[in-house]
């Protein structure tokens, strides 16, 4: 006779949480430690990029994209480069897309490291964390030799890049591979044969193939829920299908079959590390003399931007997180865009995992966001505030808004407001 | 008759004091070692050895946020843990025979090392936060899967040292007039091995380090049973939790380390006290140096239904095994 009752209590988990590295709020529904709905709520770290990109022509959003996030701060700019250059049809010199493969693989070591990092100290493991973010200086070092910067590269410009990879630089790189020769497999040793790291990553915040798919899932979390595509390979982007690119799944490095689990995403990333080392050193040795800009100096670039931007281009790049869309019109005649639209891998993983997430324990919350390897300040866009709450608005609200404004504008205007169309009922 | 009053009332009360006074500071001294140790095994700086102290001041210094839907057990529980740690020190066998030792005092010292946590869940459910809720049944999860392998192991090796003949069975004094090695038979010594084992797991989860940092896991539920606690009652509770990683420490080393220095250096009364009791602080700073710094720098926490099957199947198994080992030869 007795009835099982169930106590469900719902949690906030967030905006500022020990474990989040950005402000990002998740609403668990909990039974006991169980995890039985999650509610993802974005917006806390809108900044308006979108908004300020508005008033800046097509050379100053360079700097602006690569300010989107500190980590990932080439493949913004290099993504919108890519997008600028297909819409007004810019031919990119060989070298450059050399010099751009050396920056962009560079950088996924780093972030790589860096995520890598989270996840052994959001299980409390915290010489992990120090030992493998003390490898990580070495390639920040070699960043801030190379291009003067540890963030924040500003190596790519529109049609080329800004600086180039002389002899010097190219031992630097050189040096650095040596040294991750030696430091990856003590890496890989510690992350994927540590009986703690497998009780804790194995099975946990599993995103099977099909959810995957129905969310779009991209990068390593795509990739480790078996999906095979790489924004680099599947796109044949630049220079990357000479180098020998090729998706890392996880049977590559565990030799299992994916299960899609926080373990096989780590195991996806180890893989691209040592795949990173072997494109620069492929780069390094096929890099072709020659030029490093299509135009020489930047009012150049910015007459010719002005002229030569016509309609829309799409940049495509296979940023660490996973694929990054950034979207570019312009007009002939005007140095500004028409629109700018950046797509962040973060945002169809971030709800990849919420869906895998849903089963486990709490505990395992904190390590499923981290093995996406979130990055908020990416992903967010709009927010609308008003009076202290949080709005969301539905198509219905902006049709009525746009028509009070357009009342605001012109109050003798004629016509029937109302909807027309079976399409405009909702 | 005065005499009487002095013998049975001052000295144990001002001993007390004193030791209090003594493990108050050494514990919280031995935190700032077991950081410092523990940033030089992560290749860091680490914080200065004084550290703990100087946070402790700090804390008692600075407001103390008491959250509105707290209710009163919330500022009780820490000051009620607080005095159960100072409780348990007379019970506590550091280096001598405990103040108040007396016969089957080693219930007392059980239930007082419990009732700690006790109030440390009663304070956290009191504050109404729900991670402190999640952290409280985390702690009382982990409680009573903790304490089964130690009852038993404790209760099996008093019974079995009582046999060798002592004047008060079931005293914590027991181990300074026999210890666990003197038993020995060969199957006694694998016993105490094993035991050895299953309170440097215990010792582990009690002080919740490495693979037990779970009731406080800082990047999961924020601190759980800590996470409203400010100011003052964050500096009782720090406190609390240092003493009691002393505390639990000593009954270890009194188990299986009970040895002293005073006999060698031909000392006798209060004088081979105070240097037993320090000898005995630097056994715990090696045991707690194995079982806390090294422990917390190898591994990393285990989800609570891990750490629950981990505690039951692998150290209560290894409990009750070494307990008949030890017993065997008086239960055949």
């Amino acid at each position: 006779m007795t009835e099982r009752v169930e106590y469900w209590v719902k949690i906030p988990f967030g905006p500022i949480h020990p474990g989040l590295e950005e402000p990002e709020k998740f609403i668990l529904t909990l039974d006991g430690e169980k995890i039985i709905d999650v509610d993802v709520k974005l917006g806390y770290n809108l900044r308006g990029i979108q908004w300020i990109a508005l008033r800046r022509n097509y050379i100053q959003i360079m700097y602006l994209a690569e300010r989107m996030c500190g980590i990932c701060s080439f493949s913004h700019n290099h993504t919108y480069t890519r997008a600028v250059e297909e819409a007004g049809g810019i031919e990119v010199p060989e070298r450059a897309e050399y010099i751009r493969v050396i920056i962009g693989e560079l950088e996924r070591i780093h972030s790589h490291l860096l995520n890598l990092g989270v996840l052994a100290h959001d299980i409390g493991y915290d010489t992990l964390l120090h030992l493998t973010w003390l490898a990580r200086e070495k390639v920040m070092d070699t960043l801030e030799a190379v291009s003067g910067n540890r963030v924040n590269y500003s190596m790519v410009t529109i049609g080329g890049v800004r600086r180039d990879i002389d002899e010097k630089k190219r031992r630097i790189i050189l040096d650095m591979i040596k040294y991750y020769r030696e430091v990856f497999p003590q890496i890989e040793e510690a992350f994927l044969h540590d009986p703690t790291i497998e009780a804790r990553f194995r099975d946990t915040a599993v995103i099977s193939k099909r959810v995957a798919l129905e969310q779009g899932a991209v990068g390593p979390t795509g990739r480790g829920s078996g999906i095979r595509d790489d924004a680099r390979w599947s796109e044949r982007l630049g220079v990357y299908p000479d180098l020998g690119i090729k998706p890392v799944m996880p049977q590559d490095v565990t030799g299992e079959r994916p299960r899609g689990d926080v373990f096989d995403r780590m195991a996806v990333r180890i893989g691209e590390l040592y795949q990173s080392l072997e494109l620069i050193e492929h780069a390094l040795d096929g890099m072709p003399d020659g030029k490093i800009k299509a135009f020489p100096k930047d009012n150049v670039l910015y007459a010719k931007l002005r002229l030569m931007v016509d309609g829309e281009g799409i940049g495509r790049y296979e940023a660490p997180r996973g694929e990054l869309v950034h979207y570019v019109r312009g007009k002939k005649g005007s140095d500004k865009p028409l629109r700018w639209k950046p797509r962040e891998p973060t945002f169809p993983n971030l709800f990849s995992v919420a869906k895998g997430v849903i089963g486990d324990q709490v505990a395992d919350f904190v390590v499923a966001v981290a093995s996406i390897d979130p990055c908020l300040s990416c992903t967010d866009r709009v927010a609308v505030i008003e009076d202290g709450k949080r709005k969301v608005l539905t198509e219905k609200d902006l049709l009525k808004e746009s028509i009070r404004k357009t009342r605001e504008i012109n109050p003798e205007i004629k016509g029937d407001p109302t909807p027309v169309g079976a399409s405009c009922s909702r | 008759m005065p005499m009487d009053a002095v013998t049975g009332l001052v000295y144990p009360v001002a001993g007390l004091l004193g030791l209090y006074a003594f493990v108050s500071l050494v514990s919280l001294i031995w935190e700032g070692i077991d950081r410092k140790l523990v940033a030089r095994m992560q290749r860091r700086i680490g914080p200065p050895i004084l550290q703990p102290l100087y946070d402790f001041l700090k804390l008692s210094s600075k407001e103390t946020i008491i959250p509105s839907t707290a209710n009163y057990m919330f500022r009780v529980a820490p000051v009620l843990a607080l005095a159960t740690a100072i409780a348990l020190l007379a019970y506590t066998p550091m280096g001598f025979t405990p103040i108040l030792a007396s016969r089957g005092d080693v219930i007392v010292f059980i239930y007082l090392l419990t009732l700690i946590s006790f109030f440390k869940i009663v304070g956290a459910i009191s504050s109404g936060n729900p991670y402190a809720k999640i952290g409280a049944a985390r702690e009382a999860t982990v409680m009573v899967s903790r304490e089964p392998a130690m009852m038993l192991a404790i209760f099996t090796i008093m019974w079995r040292l009582g046999k060798l003949g002592v004047p008060k069975p079931f005293s914590m004094g027991i181990f300074y007039t026999h210890n666990i090695w003197e038993i020995g038979t060969p199957m006694s010594f694998v016993g105490a091995v094993i035991l050895l084992y299953v309170f440097c797991v215990w010792l582990a989860s009690e002080i919740e380090v490495g693979f037990f940092n779970i009731p406080d896991a800082e990047e999961e539920i924020a601190e759980g049973l800590l996470v409203e606690y400010s100011g003052r009652y964050l500096a009782l509770l720090k406190l609390t939790n240092s003493i009691k990683a002393f505390i639990s420490a000593s009954l270890v080393v009194a188990i299986f380390f009970p040895w002293g220095v005073s006999g060698y250096l031909n000392l006798t009364g209060f004088s081979a006290d105070v240097v037993n009791l320090f000898f005995h602080a630097l056994k715990v700073f090696a045991l707690l140096f194995a079982v806390q710094s090294v422990f917390r720098a190898v591994t990393g926490r285990l989800k609570i239904t891990q750490a629950v099957d981990f505690l039951w199947k692998n150290v209560f198994l290894a409990s009750l095994v070494g307990s008949l080992l030890i017993a065997m030869e008086v239960i055949m």
